[in-house]
This record gives C-alpha cells, sequence and structure tokens, in this order.
C-alpha cells in the first residue's frame, strides 16, 4: 500500500496509470528493476498493477493431460504475484507443433510450450528454442538436473546442449482386460513374450474375442523393433535401418496374426479410437497405449465391470520400448524478463511434487527420482500397481530419433507397414526396403 | 482539368490495389520466390536450391500418387454434384411446401461448418460403428471400410463433398431455371415438342450459363479440397486420399519442407490458372448467352 502512494505522489499514475499490460509499463518495469526500487506497482486507489509479467504457454491434448496442466497452471499463478501464465489448448502434438512453427515465424511464438520428444532435434536445429544450459547451471541447487530419470534425459539434449526439462513422459504398456483371460482359462500376469501373445491370441480367439485391435503407430513399431534389438535409424541417423531384419520382423508378426485373424489392425484415421473402443467393449482382450492412459483406463475398467491389470509390451529377444510424451520448451526470441519468468514456470512444472501430482491424475512418468522414492508414491504404487509397470520398463527404455526428416520417415515407415497389412501377400522385405530408399534420401541431406 | 481531377480515379481505386497487392500479389510471388529454396521457414538461413524442389515434386511418385488423386476426386465431384443438383432443381423446380421442404433440407449443410460435417461423416463412415455400416446391412450388403481403405476412401470423400455441395448447386439450377422466360415454354407446348426435346434443345441450352459457372467453382472448389481431408483421413490411408492441398499443408507445416511445399503450391496456381482458362475457352464457345 505505501508504495503505491507514493508511486501516486511521484506522479506514476499520470503516465501509467490504469493502463495495464502495455509497452510502457514493461518499459517502466525495467527501469525501476534497475533503480533498485520495488517491483511491485500500485495505481492510486492501491490496486497492483503493471507489476506482473504475462507469458503464454501452449499445450497439447484434452480431457486429463489438460485438467492437469491447467491445475499446475493455476498453481502456478497462485503461488506468486509476478508472472501471469496464460494456458492455451492447440490440438494434439502435430496440430501444436505446426501453430508454434507458424506463430514463431509470425513473431507471435509462446514463451513455454509441451513439445513432443522427437521434434526436438528439428525446433533446436532451427533456432527456435532457448537453450536452457546457462539456466540450468545457474539453478542447479534449485532444478537439479540429476535427478530426472537418466533415461529420460536422451531426447532434453541435442548436439550436447539442454534444450527441455522433462515434463509429462511416458512409454507405452500393454492395458489388459485380466477378467476376460481368467475366463478363457489364461494366466493374467501374461502374455511376457511374442510367442506367449500368439498362444493366447489363439485361446482367445476360439472364445470369440481379439486378442488385440492395434492401430499401425510408429511408436508401437519402434518398440518391437527394440525388442527384436534393432533401431528404425542407423547409429548416426544418416540411414534407415527398418530393412534390417530387426525392423521387418516386427511387420511379419503383425502381418501374419492380422492374416490369421487374431490381431485386428484398423488403418486409417480412426484406428486408434477403434483400438480404444474395441478395448473399452471388451472385444480386445488388449490394448498397447501410452502410460498416460492409466487413469482413464481404471475409470473404463470400472465403468465397465473388469479388472484391469498392466505390464509390459511382450518381449522378442528382449523387453524394449521408445520413451514418448513431451518436455517443456523455451522458444527463443523472447525479453530477459520474458525468459527468466519462462524458466521459473518451466522449474515449477516440473519439479517433484508436481510430477508426483501429473502423474496421480494422469498415468504419465513421475519423471524425478526423488518423486518415485517418496513415501506418496511408494503408497499410490502398493494400491494401483498399474502405475508402476511404465516405471519400471524404463530400464528397457530408449530415446525416440530426433533427426529433422523423422517426421516424414515416420509417415513412410507408417505407410509401408499399412501396405503390408491390407495386403496379406505382400513381402515385408520388399515393401521396408521400397520404404527405406526413399527414407534414405531425406535422411542423407 | 485540375490534379485532383486527374488523380481521384488512381485514390478511388488505390484501397482496392493494395489490397489486392498484399493479400494476393504479395503472397503469390512470396511463394515463387520461396520455391527456390530450400527452408524450413524459421532458420536464419535458406539455401537457394534454384529448381531443385521442382526436379524432386515431378520424380516423387507420392507427388504423382497426389495429383492422380486429386484429379479423380474433381472428376467425380464435380460430375456428380453437377449432375445431381440438375436432377434435383428439375424436380423441385414447383412451389409446394413439399418441395420447399425438401429444397431448405438439402441446402442445410451448405451452412454447417465443414469441420462440423467431417466428423459427423467420420462418425457415420466408421467401420465398426458407424450408421451406414447398419443401413446397408439391413439390405443385405456387406460392411464397407469407407475411409479406412485406399479402395473407398477417396470415393467416401467425394461422398460428403457432394453431400455439402449439393443443396447450393441446386438453389443456383432453380434459380437458372425461373430466369428462363416463361413464354419459350409456351411456343414449345404450341409445337408440341416432347418433354425431352423441350429439354434438351431449350431448358438446356437456356441453362448454359449456369451449368458452366457451376462447373468452373466446383471445379475450382475440388481443387483446393482441405478441410474434410485434414479431419478425416490426413491423406491416409497409404496416401489413398492425399490431395494438392493437403500435400502442401503436410511438407509445410509437418515436415517443415517450406520450399517444397512452395514449389507443389506453384503447380497447384499453374494448373487451377490453367484449367480456368480452358474451360473459359472451351465452355465460352458452347455456352450460349442472352
Amino acid at each position: 500500500m505505501k508504495d503505491g502512494k507514493e508511486d501516486c505522489i511521484a506522479g506514476a499514475c499520470h503516465r501509467a496509470g490504469g493502463r495495464d499490460g502495455g509497452m510502457r509499463l514493461e518499459r517502466k518495469r525495467r527501469q525501476r528493476g534497475r533503480d533498485g526500487r520495488s517491483h511491485v506497482r500500485h495505481d492510486c486507489s492501491g490496486r497492483i498493477i503493471g507489476q506482473k509479467i504475462t507469458i503464454k504457454y501452449w499445450y497439447a491434448f484434452g480431457d486429463k493431460i489438460e485438467e492437469a496442466k491447467r491445475h499446475l497452471v493455476e498453481q502456478f499463478n497462485a503461488s506468486q504475484d509476478r508472472i501471469e501464465v496464460v494456458a492455451e489448448h492447440q490440438g494434439n502434438y502435430d496440430d501444436l507443433h505446426a501453430k508454434v512453427q507458424a506463430a514463431f515465424a509470425a513473431g507471435n511464438a509462446p514463451a513455454v510450450t509441451d513439445l513432443e520428444i522427437a521434434s526436438t532435434g528439428v525446433f533446436a536445429r532451427s533456432g527456435m528454442l532457448q537453450e536452457l544450459t546457462g539456466f540450468a547451471d545457474r539453478d542447479k541447487e534449485k532444478v537439479k538436473l540429476d535427478d530426472f530419470i537418466p533415461g529420460l534425459m536422451g531426447n532434453a539434449y541435442v548436439d550436447g546442449k539442454l534444450y527441455g526439462l522433462p515434463f509429462m513422459r511416458s512409454t507405452p504398456i500393454m492395458y489388459k482386460n485380466a477378467t476376460m483371460l481368467k475366463e478363457a482359462g489364461l494366466d493374467p500376469e501374461g502374455p511376457k513374450t511374442w510367442d506367449e501373445l500368439e498362444q493366447y491370441a489363439r485361446v482367445l480367439k476360439e472364445h470369440g474375442k481379439t486378442a488385440m485391435t492395434m492401430p499401425v503407430d510408429i511408436w508401437f513399431y519402434e518398440a518391437l523393433v527394440a525388442q527384436s534389438g534393432g533401431t528404425v535409424l542407423s547409429e548416426d541417423g544418416k540411414s534407415a535401418a527398418f530393412q534390417s531384419p530387426e525392423g521387418v520382423a516386427p511387420v511379419e508378426f503383425w502381418q501374419r496374426l492380422a492374416k490369421e485373424g487374431l490381431l485386428k489392425i484398423p488403418v486409417g484415421d480412426e484406428a486408434g479410437a477403434t483400438a480404444d473402443k474395441d478395448w473399452a467393449n471388451q472385444l480386445s482382450a488388449f490394448k498397447f497405449g501410452s502410460t498416460a492412459g492409466v487413469s482413464g483406463s481404471l475409470e473404463i475398467a470400472k465403468g465397465n465391470g473388469f479388472e484391469l491389470a498392466a505390464s509390459f509390451m511382450p518381449a522378442n529377444k528382449s523387453y524394449g520400448v521408445p520413451t514418448g510424451g513431451c518436455q517443456l520448451v523455451m522458444t527463443s526470441k523472447l525479453s530477459d524478463e520474458e525468459k527468466e519468468a519462462a524458466w521459473e514456470f518451466i522449474m515449477f512444472m516440473t519439479s517433484t511434487e508436481n510430477t508426483i501430482y501429473q502423474h496421480k491424475h494422469v498415468g504419465y512418468l513421475p519423471t524425478r527420482l526423488t518423486a518415485i522414492e517418496s513415501e506418496e508414491l511408494k503408497t499410490h504404487f502398493k494400491e494401483f500397481p498399474q502405475y508402476k509397470v511404465a516405471v519400471d520398463q524404463l530400464e528397457y527404455a530408449r530415446p525416440r530419433p530426433m533427426e529433422n526428416a523423422y517426421p516424414e520417415v515416420t509417415k513412410m515407415m507408417k505407410e509401408a507397414i499399412e501396405k503390408a497389412i491390407l495386403d496379406p501377400n505382400a513381402n515385408p522385405q520388399e515393401i521396408m526396403n521400397e520404404a527405406a530408399e526413399k527414407a534414405n534420401k531425406l535422411l542423407a541431406k | 482539368m485540375t490534379i485532383w481531377h486527374k488523380l481521384r480515379p488512381y485514390g478511388m481505386v488505390a484501397p482496392a490495389i493494395v489490397i489486392f497487392t498484399m493479400f494476393f500479389l504479395y503472397p503469390i510471388f512470396y511463394m515463387i520466390y520461396l520455391s527456390l529454396f530450400d527452408w524450413n521457414f524459421v532458420s536464419p538461413t535458406k539455401t537457394f536450391v534454384g529448381l531443385a524442389n521442382f526436379r524432386d515434386l515431378l520424380t516423387d511418385s507420392d507427388f504423382m500418387k497426389v495429383l492422380s488423386n486429386t484429379t479423380m476426386y474433381t472428376l467425380l465431384t464435380v460430375t456428380l454434384t453437377t449432375i445431381l443438383a440438375l436432377l434435383l432443381a428439375l424436380w423441385l423446380n414447383r412451389k409446394s411446401l413439399f418441395h420447399g421442404f425438401v429444397q431448405g433440407a438439402i441446402f442445410s449443410p451448405h451452412i454447417i461448418s465443414l469441420v462440423s460435417i467431417s466428423l459427423l461423416w467420420s462418425w457415420l463412415m466408421d467401420p465398426e460403428y458407424g450408421l451406414l455400416n447398419w443401413i446397408i446391412g439391413l439390405f443385405g450388403f456387406g460392411p464397407l471400410q469407407w475411409l479406412s481403405h485406399p479402395g473407398t476412401s477417396l470415393v467416401s470423400l467425394v461422398i460428403v463433398a457432394v453431400w455439402k455441395g449439393l443443396g447450393y448447386n441446386t438453389l443456383v439450377f432453380i434459380a437458372g431455371l425461373q430466369s428462363i422466360p416463361g413464354d419459350i415454354y409456351e411456343a414449345a407446348a404450341l409445337d408440341e415438342s416432347k418433354p425431352w426435346t423441350t429439354f434438351a434443345k431449350l431448358t438446356l441450352p437456356m441453362l448454359s450459363p449456369t451449368i458452366f459457372f457451376l462447373v468452373i467453382i466446383n471445379l475450382i472448389g475440388s481443387f483446393q479440397v482441405f478441410e474434410t481431408i485434414a479431419i478425416m483421413t490426413q491423406g491416409g490411408p497409404v496416401n489413398s486420399t492425399n490431395t494438392l492441398v493437403y500435400y502442401i499443408y503436410e511438407n509445410g507445416f509437418r515436415f517443415f519442407k517450406i520450399g517444397y511445399a512452395s514449389a507443389a503450391g506453384v503447380i497447384l496456381l499453374v494448373i487451377v490458372g490453367a484449367l480456368t482458362i480452358v474451360y473459359f475457352r472451351l465452355l465460352a464457345r458452347r455456352v450460349h448467352y442472352r
């Protein structure tokens, strides 16, 4: 109050009173900061004005994910009175990325945005992202980089520089209708391998059920390639590796099981939704899905009266999954104040306390070791072991490729695999060779 | 004659010229300029590559597929819409409560946002849970995969486009029919002209400006189809519904290849421009203008 009165006496009201947020206030605030005077300013009636810096935060997805993100933003805004974060929904990751890019080109990018991990490379190399190494060094006591689960940091660095902090991170896991499995006389602990999955599928088929409805999702494909002991791209990222035996094995497996009617693999835009619906309606016993679906799936299982079990994706030579989800990044071209505000916001969103919150609300991984070791989560895991599957599976997790051309290569792989599924007599090796040839042209650039 | 009088016309057209230049000419020339570069829209460096983008496009089998998809989609949509709308207009061209109701009903899709329509039809065409498969099931036909199979996906999109465009086209046709003077029909009746002869020798020629107008705007509209594809198929499955504008969007905003996307944009510009000129030339000779 006193500050406010002084401001009035000093005549500040005549210059800025009542005009919120504009450039003038911004400039005045900076001057004030240099003068070493209070950052809190008031208008003549004592109302706090202008001292707040407003930054935009763009995020992806709705439902529980959106609830958690909005809740955290509200908490952040309530926790202090210097920074106001305005959160805006932008659709799925693809929509979000396209909009951030366009907004950046137009000079109107959000200060902070979700970024799907595989796109970190292209965004960072295009100069759209603010490097965070300096901030993390300065605030290392607070941000504690080594507290993040090491397996989640692979996509945080591009060319050795830090660009993002793990936020809502995931691995794909296998959701199981344990009730259906028991009714078919199957052990709900399994299937642990591809062969067992096939055996389960035969038994389930006899009971008139589909083992699994599954979209051709490259994230799952990356997992199956890893399980076969391979990678989709070569070590240096300059060429395709999905035409290798390890890359073709999943395609052959899917094609064969789909042909025999053991797996249902719809193609097209609605395929993912169909897989979820089939599982929810108890037409299929399993679904692959991000751990982000644990809370939602538990609700579905409860509502439809069946028991939900979750486990690792089955192994071929070994277990293996890519990580997924998004990290929080800061765009470049911000003023110093905006950078500080954005950094403070990113640190808040990724703190131990908040990663526990988002994990329990949605199902995404807790990203910090201190979170996993906390009493709160230990108790939580005991009560709902489904939440712990992805955490344990991290032992077998790997980062996703981050090459600039990877989004387009993803499309090529997806098309190739869909071709093999649609035409059961097609030769998977030939189809993958053809796609690899196309992909190599892009990757070699 | 003062200077003011000389300058006034220019002053009057200036706003239109400025807007035309800013939002039409400038983007076109900027696109042509960008098509010569390898750039991702945001990186500080643009690499000049000459005509390499065009060479890559024309040797890319995906792009050829995209062109043939677009052509097929356009031909089917324009033909079906025009024929169905003409038939409906002939039937609806009379005054009764029922005909008015039908006309209103088929016009209503025109005022609904394409996004809503796309979502609605995605649901209708769902292979598992969709209403359409249930209906054709009642008549003993097997379930169709609609949007989820390369064989039916493009036709499914054509159905949506025809359904959406039918009402507007019918309305324009009815207006065209009603503007044909009644005395010509009286004369035809006096000559005991058969209905088919009246239609072929009288109605159709009198309607040809309307047909011409609709074909042109449908053609240009169909060539630029985007929303239904972005929402219903994303160009899939296996590129079977990827059309020119979606391809441009995909390359520009999903794969961040602005130069390549601009090159495809230049090709779209050339095609639509050429089609317009050809159709104006060809059809203008046959069109009967009063």
